[in-house]
């Protein structure tokens, strides 16, 4: 039970995408309510609000998109595919499912960084390889468990985050991420890939 | 009169402990769960009509119970019935703080969103939209400031009420499926959809809210797009925290310039600098307590004994000697409690408010790592060098009992006061400051020698450094003073007394003239360490009251004991008081924590130990 608010902007940005991935230029709301796992409420009020100048609304049942829904669609099916591209690195069969998730919460930033990811995959420098003080894109980090994983992510290390390494000490790294100076183990910053952030 | 039981959820180093003494001052109580050996505080306010009982836990990351600090306030979630919680936020870094703030929210508890260091955040051109965020999670967001009291009532106000529907993340739509399919499983009071989240994130603890535990693996098999679905979970989760914190933050960038507080850190993490900085504040430690130990235990000392000897009682019947002997423990333990517990408390304290003790801590890593030890070891290991008793009981700010025993093991080799007093005033005095510093290396070479000896033999995975390092800030002298308090007043209520009735014990035993027949027994080990007979007699009296070694060793041989023993035989009889759990206080201390069998096995393996080095010590040396 998300906030109103929020589930429906998740609805509307996969009608969207959904009308951009289509082959055909209409579908039926009754296939898009097929597709998307939210009552129907949500989606009569959703195609409502999209109405107002991102879709049109033919005989009552099917919808297209207008020129600036059309725009609309292809942001975010850019960033469903840039974020598909990204996983799909790391599992096949996840890929298109986390990125369903995160096409709606990863901000802007986050999804340039990616882009920058995908094209620099698999690159960059383990982390305490990396130059001091320099801006540096986190492109990769290759978690032990879980537990450590939950720990790093929850600490707000995760890739796509800029990262600047303050100063290298005889057993790890001090970096500065997101306003805070966390000390990493030289084993786990091993772990860490990271890019130029200028590249 | 109304009852609320409110939880105080946060980061570690997010202002938990001032926002609770802005809350109710220091009036707060200490407890921990069975089975667990992280502390809960609670106090209790009284606001209008209404008596609120905060539960301070400690700070954690997130809620998902890998570590005892997160099995703590998973305990206080969700085994106590609490009314609320307020999640200290920092607005500095919120999308970590809402991180943690979106798992209470799926738990459906109660929450209110303490945005604490906005002053900090606007700093650093960071603006947070706290009317916004409170409009996007729907739960009460107030800014606060524990040290101008900013905020503090509206937040009292907030609690009050009840009855929202808040923010939920939402996860994908085969995840979503899952959690429909396990939710009818689910039993108890906890939220069904909680309930069905956890196990998916392979918590096994909540399986048993479960009715039938076979379900939660089907529907994983079932997942076959997410082969690691709590994975997924968590990164849904951070990627909602970080939209949110994205929506509500406005970022001005200002010139980075190289502030202060990096250049403080080039210095402190500097790889030669930096550990020798933290060993000499180590050595600024031990030598500040050591000064003004010994001032306020001479002074206490002597008023006690005046005390004493005001009271004038006829000093041979069993009676006064049971209550001169206890009250000299009491006196002991007061003048112990004072200096060394309480002043290293407030140094460490003060160290830990003002920022610098996480740098030393990754310090001391590098070395406490190679005898098997984490970084954290560090405050354990410094108490120790005050008295041994509470540095057993403050082991647990280590995560695991594995580890904890393992440093408390090494307070056989780290001198507390009383064994450094015999270290000075017996063989310093008699030998001179040479052996009684070489006492001090023998020390630091048995301790050593059994460390890595330990590490060898029984190897543990300790946790990987990962430690966020605070900005240095300004102490609050109140809340280092409440700190202190609360973690002196264990010593106080346990140690004091345990002190007090060893005094009386040997008081007895010294009544009935026992400890000659004490001797005898003994002569095997004094003749291994080399020592005349008697010498028997301080050496296991000293187990129930250190303090005595020095004056029972010149009463059994007499004044002269540089003309009646070597020096050789001064350092022997050194080495082997100080090697060994100190104390049947100590030892006390150490059942508390780790069991009856443990208890005995260290301290007899640990004794044993001491002799035996002492005795091979000598025989080396006297080759020379």
């Amino acid at each position: 039970m998300a906030a109103e608010l929020d589930i429906l902007e998740i609805v509307k940005e996969d009608i969207l995408r959904i009308l951009g991935e289509g082959k055909k230029e209409e579908i039926s709301i009754e296939s898009i309510k097929s597709e998307i796992n939210a009552s129907d409420l949500f989606i009569s009020k959703a195609v409502e609000e999209l109405e107002r100048g991102l879709i049109i609304i033919h005989h009552d049942s099917f919808i297209s998109l207008t020129k600036k829904g059309e725009e609309n669609a292809k942001d975010v099916l850019k960033k469903h595919l840039v974020i598909e591209d990204y996983f799909r690195e790391k599992n096949k069969k996840d890929a298109h499912k986390i990125a369903h998730v995160l096409e709606h919460y990863v901000s802007k930033e986050v999804i340039d960084n990616i882009k920058k990811l995908s094209t620099f995959k698999g690159e960059g420098v383990p982390l305490r390889e990396f130059e001091i003080d320099k801006e540096g894109v986190i492109t990769d980090i290759t978690f032990p468990d879980y537990g450590v994983f939950e720990r790093i992510i929850s600490m707000g290390i995760l890739p796509g985050e800029k990262v600047r390494i303050t100063s290298k000490i005889p057993n790890g790294v001090v970096v500065e991420i997101k306003n805070k100076k966390i000390a990493i183990d030289k084993n786990l910053a091993r772990k860490i890939r990271v890019i130029d952030e200028k590249t | 009169m109304k009852k609320l039981k409110i939880l105080l959820i946060g980061q570690p180093n997010v202002g938990k402990s001032s926002l609770l003494n802005a809350l109710v001052g220091p009036k707060v109580v200490v407890s921990n769960y069975p089975g667990t050996t992280v502390e809960v505080t609670r106090a209790e306010k009284r606001s209008n009509d209404t008596k609120i009982e905060f539960v301070d836990t400690p700070g954690i990351y997130s809620i998902s119970d890998r570590s005892e600090e997160e099995k703590v306030t998973e305990k206080a979630l969700f085994e106590e019935k609490v009314d609320g919680a307020v999640i200290i936020a920092d607005a500095t870094s919120l999308e970590r703080s809402l991180y943690m703030a979106l798992q209470i929210l799926e738990a459906e508890i109660p929450a209110v969103i303490a945005l604490n260091f906005v002053e900090d955040a606007e700093k650093k051109g960071i603006k947070i939209d706290h009317e916004k965020l409170r409009s996007l999670l729907n739960v009460p967001v107030i800014p606060i400031n524990p040290l101008t009291k900013m905020g503090i009532d509206e937040l009292l106000d907030s609690l009050k009420i009840e009855g929202r529907k808040s923010f939920i993340v939402r996860y994908d739509d085969d995840i979503e499926k899952a959690i429909d399919e396990i939710s009818p499983e689910a039993k108890g009071k906890l939220p069904k959809r909680f309930i069905a989240l956890r196990t998916l994130e392979d918590d096994e603890d909540f399986y048993r809210y479960l009715r039938d535990e076979g379900k939660i693996k089907k529907v994983k098999d079932g997942l076959t797009d997410h082969p690691k679905v709590a994975e997924d979970i968590s990164i849904t989760r951070y990627g909602t925290a970080s939209l949110i914190a994205e929506k509500v933050t406005q970022i001005t960038p200002i010139e980075k310039k190289k502030r202060l507080q990096e250049r403080i850190d080039d210095v402190l993490l500097h790889r030669t600098w930096g550990p020798i900085i933290t060993g000499l504040s180590f050595l600024a430690i031990f030598g500040i307590l050591l000064y003004l130990g010994n001032f306020m235990q001479a002074a206490l000392m002597g008023w006690t004994e005046t005390l004493l000897s005001s009271l004038g009682m006829v000093q041979d019947s069993i009676l006064a000697v049971v209550l001169i002997q206890g009250l000299t423990g009491l006196a002991a333990g007061v003048s112990i409690a004072l200096p060394y517990v309480f002043l290293f408390y407030l140094l460490i304290g003060s160290l830990e408010d003002v920022g610098l003790l996480s740098r030393f801590i990754v310090n001391a890593e590098r070395f406490l790592k190679s005898m098997g030890l984490p970084g954290k070891a560090f405050i354990p290991l410094a108490l120790g060098l005050g008295c041994t008793a509470p540095a057993i009981r403050s082991t647990r700010v280590l995560s695991t009992k594995k580890e904890q025993f393992r440093a408390a093991s090494l307070f056989a080799f780290v001198p507390c006061s009383s064994r450094i007093a015999i270290i000075m005033g017996v063989v310093g005095f008699y030998g001179g400051i040479k052996l009684a510093l070489s006492v001090f290396a023998t020390l630091s070479v048995a301790g050593l020698i059994w460390a890595l000896g330990v590490k060898k033999f029984g190897h543990i995975e300790s946790e990987p450094l990962l430690l966020e390092l605070p900005p240095y800030r300004k102490p609050l002298i109140k809340n280092v003073l409440a700190k202190s308090w609360i973690r002196m007043k264990d010593f106080v209520y346990i140690v004091i007394p345990l002190l007090a009735i060893g005094g009386m014990v040997y008081g007895i035993l010294d009544m009935m003239e026992i400890t000659g027949v004490i001797v005898r027994p003994f002569s095997p080990i004094t003749s291994w360490l080399g020592l005349p007979d008697e010498t028997a007699i301080p050496l296991t009296f000293g187990f129930l009251q250190k303090d005595l070694v020095g004056g029972m060793l010149v009463s059994v041989l007499g004044s002269e004991i540089s003309s009646t023993l070597t020096s050789l035989q001064i350092y022997t009889f050194g080495v082997a008081s100080s090697i060994g759990i100190p104390c049947i206080i100590a030892l006390g201390m150490l059942i508390r924590e780790f069991g009856f069998k443990r208890a005995i096995g260290l301290t007899m393996a640990s004794i044993a130990y001491g002799l035996l080095f002492a005795g091979l010590a000598w025989r080396i040396i006297s080759i020379f």
